[in-house]
């Protein structure tokens, strides 16, 4: 994943490798991400959101569907 | 608490100290144990996602993340201190693991525009910017590094 000034660097910047255009996230939710992945890295307890969960955290701030899916099969042979 | 989450917490805590993270050799010594079986236990958390090894040296460690064991493009500046994350969403990562505000300079992926990014009272300081992910998160760990 990248950070991109605006959409239209991310569209030179597929268009520049052949690449699909796929999921744009805004700071907002990138922010949401990051809290929630590390918050409490630091701690004894701390621990990677298993595949079920990571559905459900990206669920809440509208990513849904096969791409944000880490374990969805229809991927594997299109990437 | 078991060895491998002590190994953790060591790597965790020096990084947070000293933004630099530590080696086998570094870890064994602050736990009173050989490299070797530090070494185990950063491959154990590795298969748990949480720590890359460098690929060619496994007493050095290439990523806790959201801190990186190298020099990237994402610097994060905390309380005096220049740490180094993966990607921006580790940038911010970084923030939200030490809870303190940060000046996180990042570029733009495709045309090199130098950015800055803050975290100040626990929220981001709004910025025009959008991230893009190029690999779906089936796929984030076949090749980490790169994604």
């Amino acid at each position: 994943m990248l950070l991109f000034r605006s959409e239209e660097t991310v569209t030179e910047w597929c268009e520049a490798r052949g690449l699909p255009k796929r999921p744009i996230i805004n700071l907002n939710q990138l922010w949401y991400l990051a809290k929630t992945w590390y918050e409490n890295r630091l701690t004894v307890e701390s621990r990677r959101p298993a595949p079920d969960e990571m559905v459900e955290i990206f669920a809440r701030i509208g990513l849904e569907g096969p791409f944000w899916d880490p374990k969805a099969d229809q991927w594997h042979a299109a990437t | 608490m078991g060895f491998d989450t002590a190994v953790k917490l060591n790597i965790y805590e020096t990084i947070a100290q000293t933004a630099q993270a530590p080696t086998s050799a570094d870890v064994a010594k602050a736990l009173g144990t050989s490299a070797e079986k530090v070494e185990a236990a950063f491959e154990r958390l590795h298969q748990k996602r949480l720590l890359v090894p460098e690929p060619d040296d496994p007493s050095r460690i290439r990523m806790a993340p959201p801190f990186s064991g190298v020099e990237t493009p994402f610097r994060v500046k905390v309380q005096g201190k220049t740490y180094y994350a993966n990607c921006a969403w580790d940038a911010l990562g970084i923030a939200a693991a030490l809870q303190a505000d940060a000046i996180i300079e990042v570029s733009d992926g495709q045309s090199g525009e130098p950015m800055l990014l803050e975290v100040r009272n626990g929220q981001p300081v709004p910025e025009e910017c959008v991230i893009h992910f190029a690999v779906p998160a089936a796929h984030w760990w076949d090749d980490i590094l790169y994604t």
